[in-house]
Formats: C-alpha cells, structure tokens, sequence
C-alpha cells in the first residue's frame, strides 16, 4: 500500500492522487461492487491474501480499485469458476483453492470473497471453510465476505469484510472469555479510501497527552496479529459508523465510537455532529471520547492547552482571510470544509450552491432540504447572508460572484466548472484536493487549511483554460453532454421502484 | 524452437486475462453508434466502465448498467432491462443497442431475449443479447462471439469493391489505437487499398456493408471465427497477418495483404520507408548497442505479443527470457509451433503468481506489457514499456503511433527512454 509521507506528498503522490480524483464515478454514473471493498479490506492487512470464489472476470476486472484507480489490487487469485461448478457446485473449488492459496502465498489469513456466481448457487461456504480448518494442516485464518452479513451498511463490501473478520476470527468463541484489556486505550480505525485518513498522528498525540493510550492503529501496515490485539482497546474510534464494532461492543465489550456522529445526529438533529473538523470540532471529538473512558478532567485541560497553541498560530494567517468572501457548494457539514471557513477562518459566504441532480433520486424532498437547511444555517449562525443557488447555471454562478464580490470560489472540477471560473477571473481554492490529502481531525488541520487559503487568494490568475473549449452540460456543468447522459440514466435506472414493478406493466 | 512451453500448474487462477463479458464489450466499444448494456450487478458495470474510462477515449463512453440491484435477484431485474433500453435509445439514438447479459441475470434466469424481443416493437434500433456470464470463458471466447454475431447483421454484396479491405481484430481501447490505425491505414493507402471498415472501429452502417470490401485482414488471429464464417456467407477470402510492429512485421503485414488481393507491393513506398527508419535509428545507433541482447519478457495478448516479441528479438536484438500470452485466440498455438525461435520461455495464460516467479528468475530487465505489471516492474526495478491491454496509467491522444513504419522510430524511442529515464537515483 502507498502511504502519502508529508515529504513525498507534493511532488508525487498528491498529483497522482488528483488526477484521477474527478471520474465522476461513485454513485454518479457507477457503483463498485461488494468484492472492491472487500478487497479494500484484505488489501490493508498486510498479511492477509483474498481468495475470490468465482470466475476469472471477478477476480481481473477487480483488480482495477475504483477507490484508487492509481494502486491496482494486484494479488487476487480466484477458483476460476466456470460452467460446471455452476451446475455442479463450486465447494471442491473452494476447498482445494483455499489450501493451494495457503501454499502458495503463505499468508496469515485469507479472505474468501464471494461473487454472484458463487452466492447464487448456494455453496455452502462456512462449511467448507470449517472442514478445511478443522483438518489442521494450515497454519492460517480463513474467513469468508459474501456481503449479506451487514445488510444496508455501506460502503458494503468493505463494512462486510471488516464483518466477517471481527466475527469469525476475533470474537469466534469469545463470547464467554475474558479478554486481557490493555485499560484506558483505543483503537484508531480510519477507512483506508480517504487519503488522510491515516494521518492520525496528532489525534493520538492529544490522546496520549489526555493519559488515553493507543491500543492499534488501523490500517496502517497493520498484521493478523495486530487485528487480534483490537479487543484489548476499551473503545474503538472509527470515521462512520461501522458493523464490525458494533459487534466488538456486544461480543467482546469494547464500545465504540464513530467521529461522524449520524446515530447521534438522527435523534438530536444537532448538525455539529456531522462535522468533527476544525478547531471546535476536533475539541468536541477529544472531549467526548475523553467522557467514554473518564478521563474529562485530563482532557479539558490539555484540549484547551492545545486549542489555544492553533490559535495564536491561526491569528496570524487569520488576519488575511478575515472577512474574504467565498462561495462554496453546500453539503451539510458532511465532508465539508464550511464550518472550517466561517467558524476558524472568519471568512464570509457570499454564495452558496447546491446541485441537488442525482439526489433527487437518491434522497426524498424533505432529506434534500435538511442538508440545505444546515448549509444555511451555519452561515447565517457565523455571520452572512449568502446568495443560495440551486441548480445553477455556470453563468448564474458566475454572475453570483461577481455581483458579490466573491474573493474565493472554494469549488472541485468534480462538481463545478472552474475553469470557466478562472477565465472569468474568479479565484478558486479546490476542496477536494485539501479532503483528500489533509483534512483531518485535530487542531493543525485548520491552520494548514489557512495557509492554503492564504495561498489561493493570491494564486496567479489563469486566463485561458483549455478545458473552456469544451462544450460542457448545461445542469451538470463539470460534465460533458455524454457523461451527464450517463449519469442521469445511472440515477434513474438504480431507483429502488423499478425493480419492484410489475414487469408486464413496464414492458408496455 | 523455443525452449520451454509451460501453462498453469494450479487449481487457483490469479488471471492474466479478463472474462467473456469484457471480450464483448471490447468488441462493441469500437462501433461508434452502438450502446452497450451490462445487465449485471453492479460491480460488473462499473469494472467494464472503468476500463473504459481510465484508458484514452473519455469522451465516447457508451457502457450502461441496468441498475440491477439485490433485491432483483429474487425477482428478477427485466424491468430494469426493458428501461435501460428505452433510456439508451432516448439518450443516444444508437443504431445498435447490445445486450451483454452477465452471471447473476444469467443464472437467475431472467429472460432476457423475451426483454429484448418485446422492446424491438418500441426501439427503431437493433438490439440484440449476447450471454456473457463470467463462468462462461475468457475475454477473448466473448470478443470472437460479438464479431460472430454482426455478421447477422451484414448485407452481401455481390460485386466487391476492387482492393477494399476490412481490418478484423482490432481493438479501440488498446493503447495508442488511434494512432495505429492512422498508420495501418497510411501504409495500405500507399499500395492504392482503401479500408472499408474496420472491426472495430466503424459505425454499425459500415459494419453491415462490411461485405462489400474484396478481403478481409485479420490482425494476429483475433476475429477469426468471423473471418472464417464472412468467407463462407459472403464469399470473402480473408488473411491473417502478423500485427505490424517494426520493420519486417510492416513489411509482412503489406506483403500478405498485397499478395491476398493479387496486386504487386509498392517497392518504392517501402524502400522510402525503410530509409526514413535508418535515417531514425542512426541518430541514438549508440545506446541501441548499449541496450543490445537485453533480457526482456513480453507479457500480452496472442494476437500481439508473439509479433511485438518477434520484432524485439529480431530486430532491435533484445533477448526475450519469457514471452507470457495472457489471452490466446485460435491461431496461438500454431504460431508457438511454427516460429517459436524468438523466445526463451513462453507461458500460455498463465498465473499471474507463477508468471512473476518465472520472470524474477529469468534476471529479467525490461518489460513490455500492461499496467497490472507495475508493481513485478517495480520489484525487479526494471522499466515497464505499457503496451498491452489493460493501460489505465498511461494515455496516448498523440499521433505518434507504436504500429507500422512510422511506429517503429516512435516505438524504439520509447523503449530506449525508458531505460535511460529509469535511473532513479540522483
């Protein structure tokens, strides 16, 4: 696995990275199957080898990673199903693949994955796993993904495969055991898809200095024996929520805690939750993991040490960010930068925009406006009274910002077209580029986010993209005509509705 | 004759080559007005849509999934099939619509024919399904398949135009395509043959009156079958020539062709050509005997490894330690009987884990292949020359091709950059 290192990030890997960051493909006009996330999940266990259970185009065409187009999944030996195992059953297949899989690669744990192929014949693939285990001659795991054990939890395949390792390889028969705890400590788990996810280094500093130890961290150059260390952790701190440690809390009594507090924020609509960025939100975060293991006392005093450090150094670029307006597409605090931009920055939203196509089939109305509503709210709450368009034109977003004088325009070309931006002279800061390669919990990341701001207002101006000779969508605007085609009939085609018509009715 | 031939050992398969589903598509990317329909879980949609996308034809992507979800595969995702189709037609106004029905519909048994039959009354398009579940066989069993079934499509011409061809076999998304068949067509224009159509790169109208060209050039046996049955439906003789990589295998490829329609080869244009490539090479003659009886392996496809192969050995006089086919078509194993006296090692689809130990044991310094050899390249800190299919990381929008005369010098420069851009430390 590549790891950004500070050092090599600018040079190489950030551009690698970026270009291939704006496929508009993730539930714009595709989705991965289950077998990409859950060879996400083998993939990070650097000992750990999937076994693919099914033809040979689940196993070639996968090695393509849509979530790091960049960094093929090059190991991904499968058992070659073909037309008589479907017919005849693909257990023998199994069977012997796992043990010559175990021969030839040595590996501490393989993660069978199965496919459609494999799923749809009723292979019974726990049976065949215990049968080979059960003879004793592999010094090995084996665990078995299908996709089905954590029903509507997403990204599936990588939340399934986490699954089936947390129950069928760290709590297998730990139901009644007591499990040696290393007190006080956490677990750090980041999902290995966003890039600066494992930058936890200074979470785990603030935690340490709160007297909370570092149980592991995941995934980073993380072993078997490392997974099997994860229940000695009295809580596990994840991104989102995930299954697998909802399981570890009810299996093995090790709670856990997700930074991006959905659960939360269904019964309290209390929309800081979705953001646990920035200075504020970073303290919330330490603070109430500090609460789950007592440890408040401690916490306060070193998150108010360290809030004020980011500060003073924060004040300095402030000065010159203070005020600026920026126009900025609306999430919902969702991945997003904004609380960052009002709340620590001090900068004003001039415009907002808010391109609900896709949603729309995705989302209900009511949903929709709940994400708006949010966007507007924290603006208002720091200050401004932005222009909101929905569904804009480029033009009427240019006209926007340039009858609000905007300074900044913090927008991706995965969602806007900011080349026309730049011709227009409008400056652009791109927030995906900063999601992808910085954003993070703690307090240096709003600082590094100033600096970058600092440098965007200030960017030479460029006059004449390439990419303006284009004809691009009218509603879609950073896709062409084609791609926008694409998408809209990816939105429509996946609506849940379809499948459940009658099909006589739709054949009419 | 080479010295060893060896296949896969194991039951497990880490594959070298891609299934039914992606020959197809591949197959039907190249007709400029068709629409490809995967009617498959998701996962099969968005890896055919990547390959796609990845590679250097952003802008003509035409792969629709049928948005087949979980719960349909309890009751059945027809549905779903029946409006992709409709949306494809209202999108796109394809005059071909192509149905590529992949293992979940496949074994779930949705009817997919009764789907298609029943939209023919609504779309004025054709639409026709093809079974491409992954179990099924490799890529290349999927692309000889797709070009078998337009010829269901094709019109026979009785009176044939004079020294018209249709180039089978060649594939669109491969690296540098464009670019290679600008020069494939530069170099038949020159013996006075013009391209009728070419399968696949030609709209569906010009691969329905295919037949009306005088032969049919099949690019290293891929296309074949399709050859074979256009000869017995439309009494059209077909040859099978190398791919054109360097000079002898240009030379061939005109000789073959011209010999085929009974016209005598343009010397001149080839003397021309030839003078053109000394005059090239003379200018780096110095590290072209510097890179001299280099160890190389070439991994790729039957119908271009064995050729570009043959071009390394002979006639830049690199030493090829292993030569790995990862996908063969019907006329691979007759080429290793033949003339297997450029290659050390040839492995016929192997296994990608077996295929790295054999390399890594050869001392091997240079690869040609696709993207998946990057990380063996980085392991044996060898360059990797990206030209077989899959290349996702690297894109070509020049036109300088690999293909041909003019692909020879372009070629040679690539090659002899690499090793000389390779040294990593400063």
């Amino acid at each position: 696995m590549i790891h950004e290192e500070e050092n090599r990030e600018a040079g190489f890997l950030r551009p690698l990275v970026n270009a291939y960051s704006t496929l508009p493909l993730h539930g714009i006009t595709a989705i991965p199957g289950k077998i990409s996330g859950a060879l996400m999940v083998a993939d990070a266990i650097e000992d750990a080898v999937p076994l693919i259970h099914g033809p040979i185009g689940c196993s070639f065409q996968r090695k393509i990673n849509p979530f790091r187009p960049y960094l093929p999944f090059y190991e991904t030996p499968c058992t070659d199903m073909n037309d008589l195992e479907v017919v005849y059953g693909g257990e023998d297949k199994l069977r012997m693949g796992i043990k010559e899989t175990f021969e030839k690669y040595h590996p501490n744990l393989i993660v069978v994955i199965t496919t459609c192929a494999s799923d749809l014949i009723g292979d019974d693939f726990k049976a065949v796993i215990e049968e080979v285990k059960a003879k004793g001659d592999m010094d090995c795991e084996v665990v078995y993904t299908t996709g089905d054990f954590t029903e509507k939890s997403k990204p599936v395949g990588y939340q399934d495969a986490l699954y089936a390792i947390a129950d069928q390889m760290l709590c297998k028969g730990m139901e009644n055991e007591r499990t040696d705890k290393n007190d006080g400590s956490v677990n750090i788990v980041t999902f290995p898809i966003h890039g600066a996810g494992l930058k936890v280094e200074e979470m785990a500093s603030v935690l340490k200095e709160m007297g909370i130890e570092i149980n592991k961290v995941c995934f980073d150059h993380t072993r078997v024996e490392d997974l099997y260390d994860l229940p000695k952790a009295e809580l596990t701190i994840t991104d989102y929520p995930m299954a697998w440690a909802r399981l570890m809390k009810k299996r093995m009594d090790v709670d856990y805690f997700a930074t991006v507090r959905l659960e939360e924020y269904r019964d309290s609509r209390d929309a800081e939750l979705l953001s646990p960025y920035g200075i504020e939100g970073s303290a919330r975060v330490f603070l109430e993991i500090a609460k789950r293991l007592d440890k408040e006392g401690e916490a306060e005093d070193v998150i108010e040490r360290r809030k004020k450090e980011a500060n003073e150094r924060l004040s300095e670029v402030r000065k010159e960010l203070e005020g600026k307006k920026v126009a900025y597409t609306g999430m919902g605090g969702l991945h997003s930068l904004e609380v960052m931009l009002l709340q620590d920055m001090g900068m004003k939203a001039s415009v907002i925009i808010y391109n609900t196509r896709g949603l729309e089939r995705l989302l209900s109305e009511d949903a929709i406006q709940e994400v708006l509503d949010i966007t507007l709210e924290w603006a208002r709450k720091y200050g401004s009274d932005p222009e909101v368009l929905v569904n804009p034109t480029t033009e009427g977003e240019i006209k926007a910002m340039k009858r609000t004088e905007t300074d900044l325009a913090v927008v991706s070309s995965l969602t806007n077209a900011v080349y026309e931006f730049n011709k227009e002279g409008i400056r652009t800061f791109n927030p995906l580029d900063f999601m992808l390669h910085h954003q993070r919990i703690g307090f240096e990341c709003p600082v590094e986010l100033a600096f970058q701001l600092k440098d965007a207002l200030k960017k030479p101006k460029t006059r004449n993209p390439l990419l303006c000779m284009l004809e691009y969508d009218t509603c879609r605007t950073n896709l062409i005509p084609h791609w926008a085609k694409l998408a809209d009939m990816f939105a429509i085609l996946r609506e849940g509705a379809i499948g459940d018509m009658d099909r006589a009715a739709y054949l009419k | 004759m080479n010295e060893v031939v060896k296949t896969r050992e194991g039951l497990t398969y880490d594959p070298t080559q891609d299934c039914k589903l992606v020959g197809a598509a591949r197959a039907l990317g190249g007709i400029k007005d068709a629409v490809t329909i995967v009617h498959a879980r998701p996962g099969c949609h968005c890896g055919v849509l990547l390959l796609r996308a990845l590679g250097s034809n952003q802008n003509d992507i035409r792969i629709v999934g049928s948005g087949f979800r979980a719960q349909d595969m309890v009751y059945g995702a027809e549905g779903r099939l029946a409006a992709a189709i409709r949306l494809s037609y209202n999108n796109f106004k394809p005059s071909l619509i192509a149905v590529l029905n992949c293992s979940a519909p496949a074994i779930m048994g949705d009817d997919v024919e009764g789907v298609v039959l029943s939209m023919k009354e609504e779309i004025p398009a054709e639409i026709f399904s093809l079974s491409t579940g992954g179990y099924e066989g490799p890529a290349w069993i999927g692309y000889e398949e797709t070009l078998t079934e337009l010829t269901r499509f094709m019109h026979n011409h009785d009176k044939k135009e004079r020294d018209s061809v249709n180039i089978i076999g060649f594939k669109m998304d491969e690296i540098k395509a464009y670019s290679d068949l600008l020069e494939i067509e530069r170099m038949l224009n020159s013996q006075e043959i013009t391209v009728n159509a070419v399968l696949t790169n030609s709209s569906f109208d010009e691969l329905k009156n295919a037949p009306r060209a005088s032969l049919n050039i099949v690019f290293g046996g891929d296309g074949l079958e399709c050859a074979k049955i256009m000869q017995e439906k439309f009494d059209m003789p077909y040859v099978v020539t190398p791919y054109p990589f360097g000079l002898n295998n240009s030379i061939e490829f005109l000789e073959c062709v011209t010999k085929s329609l009974n016209k005598e080869i343009n010397q001149e244009f080839i003397t021309a050509e030839k003078n053109r490539i000394k005059e090239r090479i003379e200018r780096i003659f110095l590290f072209l005997q510097g890179i001299y009886d280099m160890s190389v392996a070439v991994i790729g496809d039957g119908a271009r490894a064995f050729d570009l192969a043959k071009f390394l050995s002979d006639e830049l006089c690199l030493n090829v330690k292993v030569l790995a086919i990862t996908s063969r078509n019907l006329i691979s194993r007759d080429k290793n009987e033949n003339n297997g006296d450029y290659f050390e090692t040839l492995l016929l689809e192997p296994d990608r884990f077996e295929m790295d130990e054999e390399i890594k044991s050869k001392g091997v310094e240079m690869i040609f292949g696709s993207s998946m050899e990057k990380k063996l390249a980085y392991e044996l800190g060898a360059p990797l020359v990206r030209i077989s299919y899959p290349v996702i990381d690297e894109v070509s929008i020049s036109d300088a091709a690999y293909a041909g005369f003019r692909g020879t010098p372009h070629l040679i420069e690539k090659i002899v950059n690499s090793v000389i851009n390779n040294y990593t430390e400063v």
